[in-house]
This record gives C-alpha cells, structure tokens and sequence, in this order.
C-alpha cells in the first residue's frame, strides 16, 4: 500500500507539471491580455503595469520564474486584484466552494444510494419507474434551471428562504439542493446498476443460500460490490463540486471560487486562473487516488499496483 | 428501506421547520440595532479599495462614500467643494490655488495639503503602475514623471501651507472642479500608506476622510462601510451602515431588490426595463437617466477602400434607424444620438444634429442610396461589408436591425460576433470593416468624447479620422482658459467631425438603477454618481447637508 501510494505521487509529479505547462501556454496564447479593456492605455502607462508584473519579460524566462515560485509554494500576485495575492483569493473563496460542494455531496450521495438501491430491490416496479424518471430529469435538467425555478418557488413565493447571499445558514438550503439534484439522479442510476448486478451474482446467491437474513445479504454482501463503480466516480466529481460552480454562484451570488476562476479566465488574470488549474488538477489527482484505495478496501479482487 | 423511510422523514421535517419560520419582513442582512443600514447592489467586485489602483465605478461607488476629493458630487452629481472650500484662477488658467477645509482622517490625524501632495506624486510614480494616471498628464511634468524621466518632485503640485494647495498644469483646464472629484484625485493618508505600504487599504489599516469608514470586506461577498463620526458634517449623515455586494448577475439582483433583500442595484438588464416599468410590476422602483456614455459604429477607412469616400460613409450612417433601435428594441429610455457628445455632458452645448436627422426614414433611405449612387454603388455593383460586433447582450440586439437598414439601402452586410476584449482588440489593429464600439466618458466633459477622433489618438480612433481643423480646433479649447468659448470650439469641432462621418453614432447610454421607493434622497443624474451621505429612508430625516 505504502509502495503503491508512493509510486503514484511520484507520478503525480509530472502530470501537474504537465497541466502547469499546458495551461501557462494555452492561457498566454489566448487574445487579448489583464490589462487590455475598452480603453487603449497610453504607452508608458501599459509599460509601467508591465514592469511591475514582469509580463515585459521574455515569455519562456516568465515561465521558468513561474515554475521556481510555484515549486516555493509561491502562486504570485493576482494581475486584477492589485491588493491581493492568488492564495489570499483561493483562500477566501475556497472555503464557500468547499461547504458547498462537500454539503451537496453527502445530499446527493445519500438520498442518490438511497434511491438506487430501493431502485434495485423493486425492480420494474412503479417505483422504480418513478425514480429512473426523476433521476433522468435531474440529469436532463441543468441547474441554470432547477436553480432559477427553485427560487421562483422557494424565495420569491413561499418567502422561506433567501433569493441569494449567504447572510445565515438558510442561504445555504438552495444552492446545495440545486447542485446536489443532479448528484442523485446519478448516483441512484449507478448505484441501482451496480445493485442489480450484484443482487444476480453468485457471491449474493452464496450469500443467500447460506440462510442470512435479507438485510444483511443487501447491505453486507450486494452493496459492497455494487459502489465500486460509483467510488470511481465520485473521485473526480467531488474536485469539480468543492472547487465551485460558476451557475450556482452567479445565481445566488456567492462568493466561491468556480466564479473566480471564470471571471479571471475572462479577465486574463494569468497568476490566478493558473493558481485554481493547479488547485483543480491537485484535487483531481489526490481525490482519483483516494476512491482506488477505498475501491481497494470495498473489493478484495481489487489489487493496488 | 430504512434509510429511505429516514431520509424522507428528515425533508419532511426539514420543510416544517422552514415553514414554520415563514418571515413576515425579508430575508435582509443582520443590521445592529436602532441603526439604518442600506443594502447597495454594487454589480461587480472592487479590484482594490486603493485610489491610483482602481478604474471602476463600482470601486467609485465605494471610495466615493468613503474619501472626499478637491471637490465631490452633490445629490444630483455636480461638482460642489468637497475638502476645498473654495479656489483661485491664475488669468492665464494655468495655476490653481485650493484653499483646504480643516478636517481630519476617520482616525483622527488632520487631513492637510502634504496629503494631497503625495497622492498626486504616487499616482504618477511608475512604481505604483496606475492605469488612470493618464487623466491628470495635464498636470505639470506629470507624463515624464510617470514615464520615469523625471523625479517624482518635478510634479506640478505643492503644499504651499497645510491647508493651500497649488497645482500648476500645462494646459487651461477649466473643467478641473469636475475632474477634481474623480477617483485620481481621492487624498490617501500619507502617514498611513507609509507605515503600511500597499497593505494599507486592507480593512484593518484603511484610514478615509469621508462620511463613512471601510469596516469589513468579505471578498466576493460584501463589503461593509459604518458612519465616520469624525467625518467633517458627520451630523447630517443619516446611514449608519452600507453593504455593497458585487452584484455581477443583475436578473438575480433584480430578484434580491423585489423581495427587499436589497435597496438598490446600480444595474438593470436592459430588456427587463420595459417590462419592470408596467403597472403590475415596480415601476417605482426603476430609475434611469442619460448617460456619459454613445454607442457608435466605426469604419475602417484605412483598409476598406470604400469607407475612404465620404459619401459611403454618411449614406450608412443615415440610413440607421435609431428611433427603431431605442424605442422598439432596447425599449429602455435610450436616446437617439445624432451627435457623438450626449447632450448632458456639463458646459457644453453639442451642436445641432444634421439636418437629416429630422427626415423621416424613407427620404433618408432615398438621399442614402443617392450618395451611394454617386460613389459607385448601385444594383449592379452593391457594397459588400462586415460588421464585427461585440457578443454582450445590447449590440447583438440591435445589429441585426443595423444590417436590415443597410440592406434596404442596397448594402450586404454581414455580422460577426466577437466576445468583447477581443472585439476592442482587433478594432484597435484595424482587424475590421465596421466595428461596434462604446464610450463612457472618464470624467463629465465633452474632450472625453472629442479626443477619441484626434488624429494622435491612434489606435483608439477607430475610424483613423485625420482632419488637420478638427485637430486645431480641439488644440484651440485646450489652451482656452474660458469655459463659453472653450465649448464654442468644441462645438464646431464636434460639427466638422459629424459632416465628415468617420463613425456613426447610435444611441446614448442611460443610467439603470433600481431603488427601493423607501430609500430617499436618490437623485438620478448624468454621471450615475448617488453618494450615500444623502440617502436616507422613509421616515428618517436627516439634517440637510451643510455647504450644499
């Protein structure tokens, strides 16, 4: 295990290193730059925000000194926000996106199991046809959607809870509802997949005919096997949920980071939409490795090499 | 299924909880008690609190509630005398004496000339990279300061006491008491900035001279400013509290102002305008006003060969049918623009629009397709354009109408979208035939839109407008200490420019604010500037402010 762990982020390494690369040039190859608006800036004024971001330098010398400050844990300054460095805004708008993406994370993820295994234990049943409708509706449905509806609902005619913000806790309701639907719809559709498989096979028949009791034969012996698809899903699907969601932000008027990032894509804000990529890439790296090591705990046929 | 019976009842009692706490008042921000705070929708996030380092409005709307300038905006959002009291003209225009109020810092250091003295010289230090330095160049040496070629001392400002402030420019700018409530000229506390350095205008260091202090700055969320008590006329104050949030998704904020979450948003999407003002809806809450700012479009007459005849050029410009634009389609209250200066820029009076203007769209089409006629264009030989324009929501609305007003004068023009910083990019390499622009001008005077078709203007002069009388004549207003006869040369600048035709303006701007009807002393006016010393709410008076 410990080999195993040590060998992937040996290779971590170098994929970071690649998304680094990748993104610095990708992102300088974009038109425009931070400091181009409608306005043309005279010369020496343009000059002079150059300079003081060193973007007056060559640009393979600027991506050797980004590499060394990244590799210090240093992301730099952010180009927009003057008085700002790219960690102070990752860490401020991190946090929101982090609440909200692990809260809809367990929503979805219990109400998601719940669903697909009830969906797998009445088979065909109307139930069963009413979940797998709601499931495909909530993946159909994209929250630029659900979201204004729920507000319509929620906010504007029941008056319960707040169009927007995050003044108390009851801010908080509609956003993960909102990102947390199409979780379920997923997670019900893989986890009722994977249960009626595993309510077929012979480690359950096994299981069945050695006289335990229902309960345990579904709980025990089906459901083990039947997330392990779902584990390798939820991987990358929690670093897209906690690192934010520009819909849900902008609609509720959030402060997270899946705003920021857009907003400094947009912006050319180079130093902090390459501080989110390595964040991103970071989170999906260690996040894939934690589901193969829980995969490998859930399934004994899974072997960690 | 247990968990399944569980889950269900959780929701179910999640949602008797929220009913049970159905509120009877909106959902607002926590406000200490016996205090008025106001809920600002600020549309988008302040990139600093600093002076020199900010250009937006939305930052203005902040610094401008917090800092008093030379001079500031009154209720209506004209130049009253802000920490001046009052000032002297040398005859020739070119020396301005400032005479300083006594007033102090919000943590109780006196506010004094050097203050003023080293904002001006740390806005031009190139160290401090200010994108807006370049509006106050007229101040002696500023550009060579600013470029680095000279000390920051070479400055044309001095302390001649504590409180006489003498600034020396190389040109008349008769206009300064407007400029000098802009953002550039905002005073930093010298011994503040000094202790702490850029980290100055964090919250915890931020010392201001204005009626309220910066309290708190959640980023992303909102930022809180409280009452100055040591604010010069803090007793005709009624505000305790604003919170500004970056409203950036105006639907949503349209949606926070109904349920009374928030009391105004200083923006409207523009289709919804119409719509907000029916009766069943809150007309009273939808406030707008003409703007400093034309929408125009562009030819480019240095590569497309046709846009070099005057005669194209003013054919497509008189084809347009503004008053379908503004009144059928943006619907907002914009107004036609036959000029390029909107007609609320302050000391100035634009000249009469052509005639033209005045005919109704069938002969202009017939004159159009005359002058096109003349040029060479015709049936058998139809001028073929592209209109690049940007992708926000405005010009994509009315460029499809631009294009069947071309078409029905015998022009085929075909549209490409462009997001818009690359769209202002390729206009500034010339990489289009007519490009759609817009203009807010930096400060209320007619030069901000006048200097945009000088011919040293460069890349920002779209239409590459070279007319050596235009050009005189601008030169003519700058160096003219008189206000009247300033405007007179502008005017006939303005009027050259127009017959000439190398841009089309289209419509002007208009200010979009929604404002609870419960929030008083919300004045609309041409430069969108609502300073909240004179807002109040029903049933709360304040003193009138003093010096007004």
């Amino acid at each position: 295990m410990l080999r195993f762990l040590l060998r992937r982020l040996l290779v971590a390494l170098p994929t970071l290193f690649l998304v680094v690369t990748l993104a610095f040039f990708m992102m300088r190859a974009a038109p425009g730059g931070p400091f181009e608006t409608n306005r043309k800036l005279p010369p020496e004024v343009e000059q002079n925000l150059k300079a003081k971001y060193g973007l007056d330098r060559p640009l393979g010398v600027q991506y050797l000194g980004y590499l060394a400050n990244v590799a210090r844990g240093d992301l730099g300054p952010s180009l927009k926000y003057p008085d700002r460095s790219v960690l102070d805004i990752i860490r401020q708008g991190f946090p929101t996106s982090l609440r909200l993406g692990v809260s809809a994370l367990t929503l979805g993820g219990v109400l998601g199991l719940c669903f697909g295994v009830f969906g797998a234990l009445r088979q065909n049943s109307p139930a069963d046809y009413a979940i797998t409708t709601l499931a495909v509706l909530g993946v159909c449905i994209p929250t630029f959607v659900t979201g204004p509806l729920l507000v319509l609902v929620f906010a504007s005619w029941l008056g319960w809870l707040p169009t927007g913000g995050l003044d108390d806790v009851r801010g908080y309701v509609l956003p993960v509802v909102v990102l947390a639907l199409p979780q379920v719809a997923i997670i019900s559709r893989l986890t009722r997949a994977g249960m009626v498989e595993a309510m077929a096979s012979n480690h359950v028949r096994t299981a069945r005919a050695r006289g335990l009791p229902e309960r345990s034969v579904v709980l025990n012996h089906a459901l083990r096997g039947a997330v392990l698809p779902l584990v390798s899903y939820l991987g990358p699907a929690a670093a897209g949920l906690i690192t934010g969601s520009l819909v849900v932000e902008r609609l509720f008027t959030l402060p997270g980071l899946g705003k920021a990032f857009v907003v400094s894509a947009l912006q050319r804000d180079y130093t902090v939409v390459m501080g989110v990529v390595i964040l991103y890439a970071s989170l999906v790296i260690g996040l894939n490795l934690l589901a193969e090591v829980i995969q490998s705990l859930l399934d004994p046929r899974v072997k960690l090499s | 299924m247990r968990p399944l019976l569980a889950a269900f009842a959780a929701l179910g009692l999640s949602a008797l909880i929220l009913a049970g706490c159905k509120p009877e008042r909106p959902l607002r921000a926590s406000c200490p008690a016996h205090s008025l705070c106001l809920e600002a929708g600020n549309v988008s996030e302040p990139v600093s609190l600093d002076p020199p380092k900010t250009t937006g409005t939305w930052e203005d709307r902040i610094m401008g509630d917090t800092t008093i300038g030379l001079t500031q905006s009154s209720a209506a959002g004209r130049p009253v005398p802000g920490m001046a009291t009052s000032w002297d003209v040398s005859p020739d225009g070119l020396v301005w004496t400032f005479h300083l109020r006594k007033a102090l810092w919000s943590d109780g250091v006196p506010v004094t000339a050097n203050d003023f003295v080293f904002s001006l010289r740390r806005l031009m230090d190139p160290r401090t990279a200010s994108e807006y330095a370049y509006l106050l160049y007229f101040i002696r040496n500023a550009e060579a300061v600013n470029e680095g070629k000279a000390p920051l001392s070479a400055l044309g400002v001095a302390a001649l006491d504590d409180h006489t402030l003498q600034l020396t420019l190389t040109h008349p700018v008769p206009y300064l008491p407007e400029i000098g409530k802009h953002q550039t000229f905002y005073p930093t506390p010298q011994h503040v900035v000094e202790r702490w350095g850029d980290a100055w205008s964090r919250p915890e260091h931020y010392v201001s001279n204005g009626p309220f202090k910066l309290a708190r700055w959640a980023f992303g969320d909102h930022i809180t400013v409280v009452k100055n008590p040591l604010f010069y006329d803090a007793r005709s104050v009624c505000l305790d509290q604003i919170d500004y949030y970056p409203t950036s998704d105006a639907i949503a904020a349209e949606r926070r102002v109904r349920r009374g979450e928030l009391d105004t948003n200083a923006d409207i999407q523009s289709n919804r305008i119409a719509f907000l003002r029916q009766p069943d809806q809150i007309p009273a809450y939808v406030h707008t006003h003409t703007y400093l700012g034309v929408a125009y479009l562009a030819f480019n007459s240095r590569d497309v060969a046709a846009f070099r005849d005057r005669r194209v050029r003013l054919a497509l410009d008189m084809a347009i049918d503004r008053d379908f634009i503004t009144r059928k389609l943006l619907r907002g209250g914009q107004v036609p623009a036959y000029t390029f200066t909107p007609p609320a820029v302050a000391n100035y009076q634009p000249p009469p629009p052509p005639v033209w203007a005045g005919w109704p769209i069938e002969r202009r089409q017939a004159a159009a397709r005359a002058l096109l006629a003349q040029a060479g264009y015709g049936p058998g030989h139809p001028l073929k354009i592209e209109i690049k324009h940007r992708n926000s929501p405005d010009p994509t609305l009315f460029m499809p109408a631009v294009q069947a007003d071309w078409k029905a004068i015998g022009v085929t023009a075909t549209l490409a979208q462009e997001e818009v910083q690359i769209a202002y990019q390729d206009y500034r390499l010339r990489n289009f035939q007519v490009g759609d622009a817009a203009w807010i001008a930096d400060f209320n005077d007619a030069m901000s839109f006048l200097g945009l078709q000088q011919s040293q203007t460069g890349a920002q002069n779209y239409g590459d407008y070279d007319n050596p009388t235009y050009d005189a004549l601008l030169a003519k207003a700058d160096n003219e200490p008189d206000l009247g006869k300033r405007a007179a040369y502008l005017a006939k600048a303005e009027a050259i420019m127009l017959a000439d035709a190398p841009v089309a303006p289209v419509y002007f701007y208009i200010t979009k604010n929604l404002v609870n009807p419960n929030v008083t002393g919300f004045v609309d006016n041409a430069v969108d500037q609502h300073r909240a010393r004179y807002l109040c709410f029903k049933g709360h008076g304040a003193a009138a402010p003093s010096g007004e």
